[in-house]
């Protein structure tokens, strides 16, 4: 048997009627970190429940860090950390007070709590926060909290649930800069994300996600190689499109466009532009902006998926939980 | 790295783990309590109200043959601690299903403790709640007259009492909010256990009681807390009204029921994953 | 241009009574229906007083006969009237809860927008309360009339208990109303519910003030529910009178006079803050 951290066999998961997950494979080796990529709704959440032991399996099973999810879920409990969607803290507690909870939930020794503690905060500078109540915390500060608390039994594999949703870019740097960190010194990383921009930084390898499939997987440059051609991108007057199409279609595979937009896989490389416009403006189309684009994991997503992740409306708000378990019907009742 | 986690991590320590693991979720519970006193003062303010109330309103009750004191407080008192009890019970259940909706419990779910020290350290941050409730519901029922027959262990039976029910609310509240993990929850698990509650000896003996009620509340076990909880206040010229053969029933179904209860929460967590 | 132009004057010529009786049934029916369609919240305003008056009457039989009793036939029959009022009483502070929260999803807003008569907006919705309050007192009356709570007013007496009940849920629809106009939050409205509960509990809803102690009985003179519940009390057992009548129908009236106008009021105060 492999011994590989994480790996996953044919892991199904469904709520009623519901698909949420059909059946993934995987196989994280030790020290990687893989990026799990995916719109809403994909079903990466549950994946990630379920290889949590949050959430059990409907079929298929699932070691992490070398234990079963179900039967010896406490075992696995024991050697992960787990960074959650939305940074769930209790907003009544301080910093310090939650990072005792946890400890002692983990059972790290009295004598040592304190200063593990203090390491850790010190690590995702909170120091100065710590007695604050977590109310106060601003997004950045709430989910360095959260991976602080995720460290504290020094877990060898850590999953990050879209760990820099709605945080701003500085706040989003330091986060990487910490992934970074705990990669080089051995901790093998799941993140979860469906920021392009955070697989291309963070990941060695990444899956594609959709509708509750594995539809890509492998080193994020070899999958953009294998896109090959460049995206000629145009766009043009709705009235128009479907002429644009037919000639586009000429120099190779129509790709799905952000809104409005027609794509083109190049067959011929970046050189054949001039002759696209050519024979557009002979076809009578007036083209309104014109943009070339080197494959970029986008292209990947949309090649394997049939849509865009970016420019879709995915960024989500900040209340926004769990992705894809379908949420119960809230009644308001009296009391 | 993975052998320090290891080197923590003994099994040894598991026991002594579920301990500390359920005395840090009591200071979280009592922590919580003094940050959000809005959630604790209407524990707080309904068994009072209600006992002032009932025991005004009613207070003809006293008047029929019968009855088993002429002070409607010392009646009444022991029914309001009884639903301050029961508030605070189902109340851990509410404050789970805050943590459920705002995932702050599937920090807890994943860590490697007990999954009884998740039920044990909350619920005995109730009993301190309740504790305190019960010390105040004495000073005002003492305040609106009433008087123990029974000296000390006429508080002492009705902490007792006060103590069990919330256990049973507790257990109940905590199983179904596992369940249905949203304020549906919340609903079922107030009106539940305060219709069980007043089907029994809660307003009136069950020598006053006339037709179906009375043969519920005959075999209702709450009844048995209900006479646990007032055998120090209630006939007060028979001096051997406290005793043992009035208040094993009440022990009796205070055990049971926390059982049944707490098996229930304990399963419903185990099959929260489901 | 032309049809915009005709179009607007229809309305300017619409902003004559009858139009505002048109809006006013428009908005009647709207609340209505949002009111039936949410049994989750109607539901409980006439289950549980219905299984507290079969509690009372199982509980408090036997008080009937007690010296400031008036004579009834049994404790049904003189809890009928509290029944009532406790059921309208819940049932018109989900009205109110519906209207604050078109003010805060911006429905309000959309109507102020439009050129509905500002009075419509307020009778249109407590029109459904009022309606609700009728068929919760019909409710009543003919659930618990087989079990012996007996109408000595007869049918005439009956349905001036149904117009007392519509009285009713007016009265207390257009205070509750004013707090929701006055906050905007259903939060505020559902807040003031404890305080309903706790008149309700100081009032003869459930015990004539004739057996009540002391303080108890001033309190449950002063208070504004005790005359509610007396008047509809008369008409189950004094029989058809016009003072039985008066007193079960001029009361509420003047009440809901004063609430209509402490409402519009509120209502005048929010537009102007808009």
């Amino acid at each position: 048997m492999s011994n590989s951290p994480i790996i996953a066999e044919n892991l199904v998961r469904h709520f009623g009627d519901v698909h949420a997950v059909k059946g993934i494979n995987l196989d994280i080796k030790a020290g990687e970190v893989f990026g799990f990529l995916g719109p809403n709704g994909a079903g990466k959440s549950t994946a990630v429940r379920m290889l949590t032991t949050l959430l059990r399996p409907t079929s298929g099973t699932a070691r992490v860090a070398g234990y079963d999810v179900v039967a010896q879920a406490d075992q696995v409990r024991r050697n992960i950390g787990v960074a959650l969607q939305d940074a769930a803290i209790d907003p009544l507690m301080t910093g310090a007070e939650l990072l005792a909870l946890q400890a002692v939930l983990y059972g790290i020794p009295a004598a040592a709590v304190k200063k593990r503690s203090g390491e850790l905060l010190e690590r995702v500078g909170l120091t100065a926060a710590a007695s604050r109540r977590v109310s106060t915390y601003s997004g950045g500060m709430r989910r360095r909290l959260d991976l602080a608390l995720s460290l504290i039994h020094q877990p060898t594999v850590l999953f990050l649930d879209e760990p820099t949703t709605g945080l701003d870019p500085m706040s989003r740097l330091t986060l990487w800069e910490e992934v970074r960190r705990l990669n080089h010194e051995g901790t093998t990383v799941m993140l979860t994300t469906q920021y392009l921009e955070e697989v291309d930084q963070l990941a060695d390898r990444i899956a594609i996600i959709d509708h509750g499939k594995i539809v890509r997987e492998g080193k994020p440059a070899e999958l953009k190689a294998s896109v090959g051609a460049p995206t000629l991108i145009i766009n043009t007057h709705i009235d128009q499109a479907e002429k644009a199409k037919a000639v586009l279609s000429t120099f190779g595979d129509l790709r799905p466009g952000a809104e409005g937009a027609l794509g083109v896989g190049l067959r011929g490389g970046a050189s054949q532009v001039t002759e696209v416009v050519r024979k557009l403006d002979e076809a009578g189309v007036h083209v309104q902006h014109l943009e070339i684009n080197e494959p970029s994991l986008d292209d990947v997503f949309a090649e394997a998926t049939g849509h865009r992740l970016e420019g879709a409306d995915n960024a989500p708000s900040a209340g926004d939980n769990g992705d894809d378990e379908p949420k119960k019907k809230k009644r308001r009742g009296r009391k | 790295m993975s052998t320090s986690a290891k080197t923590i991590l003994s099994t040894r320590d598991v026991h002594s783990t579920t301990m500390r693991s359920s005395w840090q979720l009591v200071k979280r519970g009592l922590i919580n309590t003094r940050r959000l006193p809005s959630a604790f003062i209407p524990t707080l303010a309904m068994p009072i109200f209600n006992m002032l109330s009932f025991s005004g309103t009613f207070f003809a009750l006293t008047k029929l043959p019968g009855f088993p004191t002429d002070r409607s407080v010392n009646w009444f008192m022991p029914l309001g601690l009884a639903m301050g009890a029961a508030f605070s019970g189902v109340g851990l259940g509410f404050s789970l299903i805050r943590d459920l909706e705002n995932g702050f419990y599937d920090r807890l779910r994943m860590s490697p403790t007990s999954r009884a020290s998740l039920i044990i350290g909350p619920i005995l941050a109730t009993w301190i709640r309740v504790t305190l409730v019960t010390l105040v519901v004495f000073g005002a029922g003492t305040l609106l007259g009433a008087r123990p027959t029974a000296g000390v262990m006429s508080y002492v039976c009705s902490w007792i009492a006060a103590i069990g029910i919330s256990t049973i609310g507790a257990g109940w509240g905590l199983g179904l909010a596992y369940r249905f993990k949203d304020m549906r929850g919340a609903a079922i698990m107030q009106m539940s256990i305060f219709l069980t509650m007043f089907l029994s000896t809660a307003q009136v003996p069950l020598n006053v009681m006339t037709g179906w009620l009375h043969t519920v509340a005959r075999i209702n076990p709450i009844t048995n807390i209900f006479r646990l909880s007032r055998s120090g206040w209630v006939n007060a010229s028979d001096p051997g009204y406290m005793s043992w053969s009035n208040s094993f029933g009440g022990l009796i179904a205070i055990v049971a029921l926390s059982i049944l209860t707490l098996i229930f929460a304990l399963r419903s967590l185990q099959k929260i994953d489901k | 241009m032309t049809s915009t132009a005709t179009l607007v004057n229809d309305v300017s010529a619409q902003r004559s009574s009858s139009a505002a009786i048109r809006q006013t049934l428009a908005l009647a029916k709207r609340s209505t229906l949002e009111l039936f369609r949410q049994p989750a919240l109607v539901v409980p305003s006439i289950v549980f007083p219905l299984f507290f008056s079969f509690l009372g009457n199982s509980s408090f039989g036997k008080t009937t006969s007690l010296p400031g009793f008036p004579k009834v036939n049994s404790y049904l029959q003189f809890q009928l009237a509290g029944t009532i009022t406790q059921g309208v009483l819940f049932g018109s502070v989900t009205g109110a809860a519906a209207l604050a929260t078109d003010i805060e999803n911006g429905f309000f807003d959309r109507l102020l927008a439009s050129p509905t008569s500002r009075l419509s907006i307020l009778f249109g919705r407590l029109a459904g309360s009022v309606l609700f309050g009728a068929l919760e007192t019909a409710v009543f009356v003919l659930v618990l009339l087989p079990f012996g709570a007996d109408v000595s007013a007869g049918v005439p007496g009956i349905i001036a208990m149904i117009i007392s009940g519509a009285l009713i849920a007016l009265a207390v629809g257009a205070l509750m109303s004013s707090v929701a106009l006055k906050t905007g939050s259903s939060e505020a409205v559902q807040g003031t519910f404890p305080l309903l509960f706790i008149l309700l509990f100081f009032s003869s809803a459930f015990f004539p003030r004739e057996t009540m102690s002391g303080v108890y009985k001033t309190v449950a003179g002063l208070n504004p529910i005790s005359h509610l519940v007396e008047g509809l009390r008369a008409l189950s057992l004094e029989g058809f009178s016009v003072s039985a009548t008066a007193r079960a129908i001029l009361v509420p009236m003047a009440i809901a006079i004063v609430a209509l106008y402490i409402a519009s009021r509120q209502l005048h105060a929010r537009l102007r803050a808009n």
